[in-house]
């Protein structure tokens, strides 16, 4: 039963049903009290009202009369034992020698007895104790009936105002339940009582959360489709024009270029794999102690062969020692592409120098080149997904430094670009925290 | 006919200029909006091919100013976006068609060669004048009902001249309808053509305005 309606209707209703309880036996106590003060007040009038020397047996109208009113029973006899009146016969009670109030129990059951010695005779005024109860319970019933017969109006009641008050919980759930994946937009949160407010109102973050992802995701997938379509278009007329060669030399050529084609559109579809799964928070992630010394020497011999090909002296200069928790398949990837644009964009001839240096609580992985370097108002777009600078005279698919920037994000790191001293050329510093 | 590539991409370029080449255009190429301004302003060209996202100057501003200094050449746009708007962006600023990436080799021709149809004012594809027919897409040549085989730059210099009967062309002129940069052109390169076009298609069709140049009448 996981309602919260049923659960507050039984709740409420049981502790109203309690407290209607509890309310007949204040009652009934009360009552009995005041009886019980009010009775014996009437047992000591009664015992004194007695005309002490009217000793014959009372006329059995009058005695009944007076037995008939609260069960009263009065019985007198002398000091030598002997029984000068009973106004009940049937109901004799013990002869006590008690004097005043005391509370006897007889096979007729309890009763409340006041005697009294008047010159020689003891006179004995009762009641049995049941005529009180019997008064309190009476008066309890009483109050008690009204509020027993309201307990189903009051569970009405309730089980509707409870309805009332959770049917902002159901219109939200209806248009919750109207939204198609698209329609991310925040739910009205003005009107809603105070419990449902801050539900509503994680509920609409969450919703702008997941609206600024999906926008992101559907940026990314369409740039995607746009970027790839220039790789396929190039595969495409380089097959129209292996076709259409004449002779051997000429189908060589433009199969050597369909190769072209192909590779560039291979190397596009794995940069956008590498950035899909270097997103903050796709994969999960599995971090290590890294040796970021360890990593630039790797990244260094794995280009060296490259920037030997481009005729560009490749090296690594200082080199501390310093580890980050990272994932290092990740950093290798990132180190690897700025060197790789690093080669790209310098000309013959060049440098480009890797280095490793702590700075205060920072790890600072350093590459510097004499290439042309990024001027100022493009050095923040240059990590935007497909911006190419130089699109025209350098290959490349425009993403790998979009690349380097999520995993550096994932790596708590942060990039800055800047010129190389001396110019021309550019520096890139990436500086990881040390834990 | 001299056509204007502009297109960023390496391996596209190539390409679209060897497929155009190999229908007998002449095809120049440039890679950015500035480079591609310059070629305008300095040479003549038969129609612009024209790609969007360049660098330095757009692709759209290109054409915007081309349209604004009055330049009525015929302009077919190269791009790999697709949305309808875009289209419809691109034929408001003043192309004459749009093409969207990837495209067919086969087709971009066909529309270049629309494109020239339209812009010298004909509808019907075909070329003729008199009992000489020219046409364009399969670079047939019949002559009173007989086929005539014509290399591809025997052709290109027919089917300008026959394309606008009447009108002189210098040989500076024709030479550019027949090469784009880059290519060595020898100073009798056009009278060479000339010569064997007459001997395939008779001594009386293309007629010699001395001292200034070529030109097939318009017939009767």
């Amino acid at each position: 039963m996981n309602s919260i309606r049923r659960r507050l209707l039984l709740w409420l209703l049981s502790g109203l049903a309690l407290a209607v309880v509890a309310a007949g036996a204040r009652i009934y106590t009360q009552t009995l009290d005041e009886a019980n003060e009010l009775f014996d007040y009437h047992l000591k009038q009664m015992a004194a009202s007695l005309p002490s020397d009217a000793f014959g047996p009372l006329p059995p109208s009058s005695a009944a009369a007076m037995g008939s009113v609260n069960g009263f029973v009065v019985q007198i006899w002398d000091r030598n034992g002997l029984e000068l009146y009973f106004s009940q016969p049937a109901s004799k009670l013990p002869q006590r020698a008690e004097l005043g109030f005391s509370t006897v129990d007889t096979p007729n059951g309890r009763w409340r007895v006041y005697s009294v010695l008047e010159r020689n005779n003891v006179i004995q005024v009762a009641q049995p104790m049941s005529v009180r109860r019997d008064l309190a319970a009476g008066m309890a019933l009483h109050a008690l009936v009204p509020l027993l017969a309201l307990l189903p109006v009051l569970g009405i009641l309730i089980w509707l105002t409870i309805g009332r008050g959770l049917q902002p919980l159901d219109r939200m759930a209806e248009a919750l339940g109207r939204r198609t994946p698209d329609s991310l937009d925040p739910l009205p949160e003005e009107g809603l009582p105070n419990e449902i407010q801050p539900l509503v109102h994680a509920l609409n973050d969450l919703l702008g959360r997941l609206a600024r992802a999906l926008e992101s995701q559907k940026a990314f997938v369409a740039d995607a489709a746009h970027e790839l379509r220039t790789p396929l278009t190039a595969v495409q007329l380089q097959i129209q024009l292996a076709q259409r060669a004449q002779t051997g030399e000429e189908r060589e050529a433009a199969f050597a270029r369909l190769k072209g084609g192909q590779s560039r559109a291979a190397h596009l579809v794995q940069q956008l794999l590498t950035l899909a799964r270097q997103e903050p928070g796709v994969a999960p992630q599995t971090f290590a102690p890294v040796d970021l010394a360890e990593l630039a020497r790797l990244v260094v011999s794995e280009y060296a062969p490259l920037a030997a090909d481009k005729n560009i002296d490749l090296g690594l200069g200082r080199a501390e020692h310093a580890s980050v928790s990272g994932d290092f398949e990740a950093l290798r990837v990132m180190l690897g592409n700025l060197v790789d644009n690093a080669i790209r964009y310098t000309p013959a001839g060049g440098t480009v120098d890797v280095a490793l240096h702590l700075s205060g609580r920072e790890a600072v992985l350093e590459i510097a080149d004499t290439g042309p370097g990024i001027p100022q108002e493009d050095r923040a777009r240059v990590f935007d997904r497909f911006y190419r600078r130089d699109a025209a005279h350098v290959a490349g698919s425009g993403l790998g430094l979009a690349i380097v920037k999520n995993i550096a994000d994932r790596h708590h790191a942060s990039i800055v670009l800047d010129n190389r001293t001396p110019g021309p050329g550019l520096r890139v510093a990436v500086s990881f925290p040390l834990a | 006919m001299r056509l204007l590539l502009v297109e960023d991409d390496q391996m596209i370029g190539e390409s679209v200029r060897a497929g155009l080449q190999q229908d007998g255009f002449a095809v120049d190429w440039v890679q950015d909006g500035r480079a591609a301004e310059l070629a305008l302003e300095t040479n003549s060209y038969d129609t612009l091919l024209l790609d969007l996202g360049l660098p330095r100057k757009a692709g759209l501003d290109v054409l915007a100013s081309l349209r604004r200094r009055g330049d009525a050449i015929p302009v077919l746009i190269l791009t790999a976006r697709d949305a309808i708007s875009d289209r419809v962006k691109g034929l408001d600023a003043g192309a004459d068609d749009y093409l969207v990436k990837p495209f067919d080799l086969e087709e971009l021709a066909a529309r270049v060669r629309a494109l020239l149809r339209r812009k010298s004012g004909r509808a019907d594809p075909v070329v003729q004048v008199g009992s000489l027919i020219l046409n364009p897409a399969t670079h047939e040549v019949t002559l009173e009902g007989k086929s005539i085989s014509l290399s591809a730059r025997e052709f290109a210099l027919i089917h300008a001249l026959a394309g606008r009967p009447g009108v002189v062309y210098s040989r500076t002129q024709l030479e550019e309808k027949l090469y784009g940069w880059g290519h060595e052109v020898e100073s009798n390169t056009v009278e060479v053509y000339i010569h064997s076009l007459r001997r395939k298609l008779g001594a009386d069709l293309i007629h010699n305005v001395r001292g200034v140049g070529y030109m097939v009448p318009k017939q009767p």
